[in-house]
């Protein structure tokens, strides 16, 4: 593999632009395709395609660390995310054929790490942050022309993090995390004492606010930033809690396009591990199942959306990338390890590089 | 009294001493007993001198009284400088890191505050009580380094009672919260216990690893946080014009040592601890302190100065350069050295 990335990269190439065939292959043959940034062991950031069984597809050199991914089958391209404040995305052509693009934020923008697709492939959206005014916009690019940025939306809210589309193709819903952050002051949070962070319903056809929900007003301090969508189209939500630790207030909720918000109850002692700290949310397969991990306190957590069953638990160092597998769901973590949990079969694998804080199943 | 003791803490901050092979248990004992905990009492012991200053001030005004108050301010300044970056047990509880420096404040909050309450001269808004469950923007050094610096600092030398006794209560609540540090580190069964013998019981550190990556966390962050928010916000880079009216303590010149203070403060930990088993590590280590440390002493004017002289806004990326290299030691390769896992997915989430 080394050797590998150093003929890449002597090619001057950041991607594999010319597969070798059996790998070319191994992506085709694939049914599933798993996606994630990466730190490798030479110190150099980049994101990595994975297939079903965990083999190395291929790899992507990143100018600076990336954060999620985002695959759309219509435009046949992947693109990866900087880290915010990162002013990157490296939009690449999943089967290797063509060579990637390296998309830059606009002026006064700077990307949050997260975006989606249009389902027809034709436009790419992007949380970014405009941190002048300190509101977040969804950055809009046209696919079918380079990936120009053609506008952009609102957020309704301050520090938008992930977002995703509704089983509807239309609503997009947006984490607003409510932390105002200026490059200035790198990943500094600026506004602790009068955050509001929000879940936002935005109609992507002409950006309006559909619906705007906040938890209980003693909670403002609780970021929301992940979230899945389960088969009922509800909306599970990770937090990440800015007030006291010791508060330690639930981290796990659900929010629908109908107005209903609500943190659900975990375990007093489940909860005290997470660390007032969720990195990744993820849905199962079945939309009957969501997990949750916590790169902070070392742990995975797995609930039946409905409450029939109970609590699973998995200990995972440094465990934050979530994606759903078979009956249940592949963890990855900073110290290179990939684990099947909550159903899973996958069998443990450890890697030579470190996997960021999220995983993309692409199906 | 305080010339001893400056001596003496110059004396034990000399020579931290890399490299050396010592238990986890050792390295978790002696950064609470050899580190946190002095450096958490020369902080309280200096705004206790801080507040004495300022009531000398404020008793008898005078231009030597208001230099022997600012100097109090810089003394007590620095000492929370050098401990800022425990970031854990009491200095995050009650909002404290935020009582005793708001910052970053790029609004300008903290000014709007205090001059609003300079200008109200209302007894009332400054008691003990009222700063203490008041807007944390006016309770510590940033509020305290505008009425001593500030426009129309220089009256208090010739008698400003209100603005001299809202001085004199900001510097005794970071005296009271100072105190409540050391209350908090002492506490046998606080913050103290839970870092040097963790237990699967409590909340903060379950295991020793968790215990050593949370120290290595917070050395990261440091190091991290002063560079984005001490230096970060000022300089000129990118093409980007320098803004050093960004720069926290201008008014005080005390930009550059409240640097050198976080950084000798992790340096500190880093030596003392003796948490750096690697050879090769530990001098590489030192090396990217040394780099900035010589980076700060070439700064030798006030940042307005400072960012305009070719020579010294050089020094400023070089100091920008080393806190990179110290961030990527600590946070990557001190933390792979000790097998941990702190250097990417829970160092910094998202």
């Amino acid at each position: 593999m080394w050797q590998r990335r150093a003929f890449l990269k002597a090619a001057g190439t950041g991607f594999a632009a010319s597969l070798l065939p059996r790998q070319a292959l191994a992506l085709e043959g694939s049914e599933l395709i798993f996606a994630s940034a990466t730190l490798t062991e030479a110190g150099s950031y980049g994101a990595i395609l994975l297939n079903e069984r965990g083999a190395v597809i291929t790899s992507l050199d990143l100018p600076d660390r990336g954060h999620d991914i985002t695959i759309s089958r219509e435009a046949n391209r992947g693109v990866v995310f900087a880290r915010q404040p990162g002013t990157f995305a490296l939009v690449f052509d999943p089967a290797g054929r063509e060579a990637p693009i390296t998309l830059t934020s606009s002026e006064g923008r700077h990307f949050f790490g997260h975006g989606v697709f249009s389902p027809d492939g034709r436009l790419l959206y992007a949380t970014e942050n405009d941190f002048e005014a300190a509101e977040g916009v969804i950055g809009i690019y046209d696919a079918t022309d380079g990936y120009r940025r053609i506008g952009e939306f609102p957020t309704y809210g301050t520090g938008p993090h992930e977002m995703l589309l509704m089983p509807d193709g239309v609503t997009f819903v947006v984490a607003n995390g409510g932390i105002e952050t200026h490059p200035d002051y790198g990943r500094a949070e600026l506004n602790l004492s009068t955050m509001d962070p929000s879940i936002v319903f935005i109609d992507r056809r002409d950006g309006h606010l559909v619906g705007q929900l906040r938890l209980d007003p003693g909670l403002h301090q609780l970021s929301i930033r992940h979230m899945a969508i389960d088969a009922r189209s509800r909306v599970w939500f990770g937090c990440q809690y800015k007030g006291q630790p010791a508060d330690m207030p639930q981290l796990l909720g659900y929010a629908t396009a109908d107005g209903e918000i609500r943190l659900v109850e975990l375990p007093a002692d489940t909860l005290r591990d997470l660390r007032n700290y969720v990195g990744s949310v993820a849905i199962s397969a079945d939309g009957e199942r969501v997990a949750i991990s916590s790169p902070q306190g070392n742990l995975l957590v797995a609930l039946d959306t409905e409450g029939r069953y109970p609590v699973l638990v998995e200990g995972l160092r440094d465990g934050c990338g979530l994606a759903a597998d078979g009956a249940g769901f592949l963890a990855t973590s900073g110290d290179g390890e990939m684990i099947g949990f909550a159903g899973a079969a996958h069998a443990r694998q450890v890697f030579d590089f470190q996997f960021d804080n999220h995983m993309l199943r692409f199906a | 009294m305080r010339r001893l003791l400056l001596a003496l803490s110059v004396l034990i901050a000399a020579t931290p001493a890399f490299a050396q092979t010592t238990t986890p248990s050792e390295m978790l004992r002696s950064s609470v007993h050899n580190v946190i905990r002095p450096a958490i009492k020369t902080l309280s012991l200096r705004a206790d001198e801080l507040v004495a200053d300022m009531e000398a001030l404020c008793r008898a005004p005078a231009p030597a009284q208001l230099e022997a108050a600012r100097a109090g301010f810089a003394g007590a300044a620095l000492a929370f400088g050098r401990v800022e970056f425990v970031r854990t047990g009491p200095l995050v509880e009650e909002n404290r890191v935020d009582r005793l420096l708001f910052w970053p404040d790029r609004k300008g909050i903290a000014l709007k505050q205090v001059q609003a309450i300079l200008a109200g001269e209302d007894a009332a808004a400054i008691t003990p009580e009222r700063i203490r469950q008041g807007s944390v923007a006016v309770q510590g050094f940033g509020a305290l380094e505008f009425v001593l610096f500030g426009t129309g600092a220089e009256t208090l030398a010739t008698g400003m009672p209100f603005r001299c006794a809202f001085g004199q209560a900001i510097a005794a609540n970071i005296a009271t919260i100072a105190g409540e540090l050391v209350a908090g580190w002492a506490d046998p069964d606080g913050i103290a216990l839970h870092l040097t013998a963790p237990d699967p019981a409590y909340a903060d550190y379950r295991t020793q690893t968790e215990a050593l990556e949370g120290l290595v966390g917070l050395m990261a962050h440091g190091i991290e946080a002063a560079r984005d928010q001490r230096l970060l916000p000022f300089i000129s880079r990118d093409g980007k014009p320098a803004k050093p009216r960004q720069a926290m303590f201008w008014r005080s010149s005390l930009t550059l040592p409240m640097l050198r203070a976080d950084i000798e403060g992790i340096r500190r930990m880093l030596g003392l601890s003796g948490i750096v088993s690697d050879a090769d590590l530990a001098s590489a280590i030192e090396a990217a302190f040394g780099n900035a440390l010589a980076a700060i002493d070439r700064v030798t004017g006030d940042v307005e100065t400072a960012v305009v002289d070719p020579d010294q806004a050089a020094a400023l990326l070089d100091l920008l350069a080393a806190t990179q290299d110290l961030q990527r030691l600590i946070g990557e390769e001190l933390s792979a050295s000790l097998g941990l896992s702190v250097g990417f997915s829970s160092l910094d989430g998202d």
